[in-house]
């Protein structure tokens, strides 16, 4: 198996940007449509700009999220680039190391706007989301099995079964995040719940209650990556260094889901463990907070074994006596990620990342942060980013 | 809202004709012998593009289960389940579980194939469970 190590520390945020979560979902569900996907990546794009304390001329190089088109947003953008990729966000962040690593770009900027709320886009049901990529999400319809927090609930009911986990210590997750998302101006869900109220919510796909499922509203963000070397010279604020990054895709048998009820997606997080880990010179116990796309909480529990951060089947009593909240022995999600803070598809968790290790976390600042881990498992794809000073 | 639909690629149209005579078949390699579903244009096992039709044996063993409790098709009102089943021949399918449910765990239960008639989509393959003591 091939790990790459020639990425650590060749990249670096240096500039962060988003667009307003709570004025623009105040406005959405007044009826208005503030802006379209364009308008919230344009938002996000100049704030992360001047965060960064750069020119748009300085930018060599974008990349595009997958909600609009790389090259209306960059003729929108008025941007030029030497290179230019569309991706989500956790494989935005690997290619812009790529990017700079091999000299094809310095300065690199990664836009993302949604106008998933305002336009109505359906993430499962007759005009489900993505099942032009990903045929699971449809190819199980004659049998009313639709919706991405479905197959994320098959899944997990066959973990509680073999593992003893309980909806109780599931409903961890979405406890932690809403308290984290309370100390988070950005966050759309500020209103604190505990356990009772988790298991007292109705159920949307049994076993996955109401607040096991991602918010759905609008939102842009930008960041802007450059060389390890350009952010010393020229950035207004601490840069963020990539340490590690790692990815390991399991498509096999994809459709019918056997890598999520066969495997959990526990070895392709294994070797995504591998590569990020062994790339930064670093092991779970030296990681502050981990950040993990939450698209719905199970991802999180699955991710703690998966990554390594407790032991095999051991994370339901993990999470519920030794705490994944601020409060606990491994803050995740502490800016109250997809469940809490707001549904920027995994570009949120990079900016609460980055925040973190920059010490801009303020009431939901982790102390001494010096290393943040990212992973996310969308469909199988496992990866891993590795943030710190 | 609106009624659910099967995805028809080349290959899925000779399956749901099976499916159609109560006879579900799903494509075999004839270099490996591994089944294929969804069907497709070549085994992802072997590489092969070489099958046959197939008729499966009709029974599995539930892997997993959900319960739907909010509507996303008008021919599926809920609550309504949805099994994962591991087929003797390999492959995993989505189905729904007709008939008495097991109480508590579902994993691991034995189920047979029977056919239901969907208003949208005719005839579907369903699961029912092999009762042991008939």
């Amino acid at each position: 198996m091939a790990i790459a190590n020639s990425l650590s520390k060749v990249a670096a945020v240096i500039g962060i940007g988003e667009s307003d979560y709570v004025g623009d979902h105040a406005r959405v569900r007044a009826g208005e449509r503030p802006h379209d996907s364009y308008g919230y990546a344009a938002i996000a794009f100049n704030k992360a700009l001047k965060d960064a304390g750069i020119e748009r001329d300085d930018i060599d190089g974008l990349i595009v999220g997958p909600t609009v088109a790389y090259e209306r947003m960059g003729e929108l953008l008025g941007i030029n680039p030497t290179w230019g990729s569309q991706a989500d966000a956790m494989l935005s962040v690997i290619e812009a190391c790529m990017a700079i690593q091999t000299g094809m770009a310095e300065v690199v900027a990664l836009v993302y706007g949604n106008d998933q709320r305002s336009a109505a886009i359906q993430y499962g049901g007759p005009e489900a989301m993505g099942g032009n990529m990903f045929l699971s999400y449809i190819y199980h319809a004659p049998w009313g099995f639709t919706s991405q927090g479905a197959l994320y609930a098959m899944m997990f009911q066959r973990f509680m079964a073999l593992t003893g986990c309980t909806e109780a210590q599931l409903g961890e997750v979405a406890v932690a995040q809403r308290l984290h998302a309370s100390l988070n101006p950005h966050a759309l869900m500020k209103k604190l719940i505990t356990i009772e109220d988790y298991m007292a919510s109705r159920y949307i796909c049994e076993p996955l209650h109401l607040f096991d499922y991602c918010l759905i509203n609008d939102g842009g963000v930008a960041l802007i990556i450059t060389s390890a070397d350009y952010a010393k010279r020229k950035a207004r604020k601490k840069p963020v260094l990539i340490h590690g990054v790692g990815r390991y895709d399991a498509n096999k048998g994809a459709t019918s889901l056997e890598p999520r009820l066969l495997d959990f997606y526990r070895p392709a997080q294994e070797r995504c463990a591998a590569q990020v880990f062994n790339m930064a010179g670093l092991g779970p116990k030296d990681i502050d907070a981990v950040q993990i796309y939450d698209s719905f909480s199970c991802h999180v529990p699955l991710a703690l074994e998966g990554y390594g951060y407790c032991a095999t089947g051991d994370v339901g009593r993990f999470m519920a006596e030794e705490g994944i909240s601020l409060k606990g022995k491994l803050p995740v999600n502490t800016g109250g990620g997809h469940l809490s803070e707001t549904y920027m598809q995994g570009w949120n968790h990079q900016v609460e990342a980055v925040r973190q290790v920059r010490g801009e976390g303020l009431g939901r600042q982790v102390e001494n942060c010096r290393f943040v881990h990212y992973n996310s498992d969308v469909a199988g794809k496992a990866v891993s980013i590795i943030y710190g000073s | 809202m609106a009624n659910s639909q099967a995805v028809i690629s080349l290959y899925d149209e000779p399956m749901w004709e099976s499916i159609r005579a109560h006879d579900w078949q799903l494509q075999q390699c004839d270099d490996c012998s591994e089944f294929r579903y969804p069907p497709a244009a070549n085994c992802p096992h072997c590489l092969s593009l070489d099958y046959h039709w197939k008729p499966l044996k009709g029974r599995g063993t539930i892997l997993s289960w959900v319960i739907y409790h909010r509507q996303y098709f008008d021919n599926f009102p809920p609550p309504y389940n949805v099994v994962a089943v591991q087929l003797d021949e390999g492959p995993i399918v989505m189905s729904n579980l007709v008939g008495p449910e097991p109480v508590g765990n579902w994993v691991g239960h034995k189920v047979e194939i029977c056919y239901g008639e969907d208003v949208a989509i005719g005839t579907v393959p369903k699961m029912r469970l092999i009762q042991p003591s008939s």
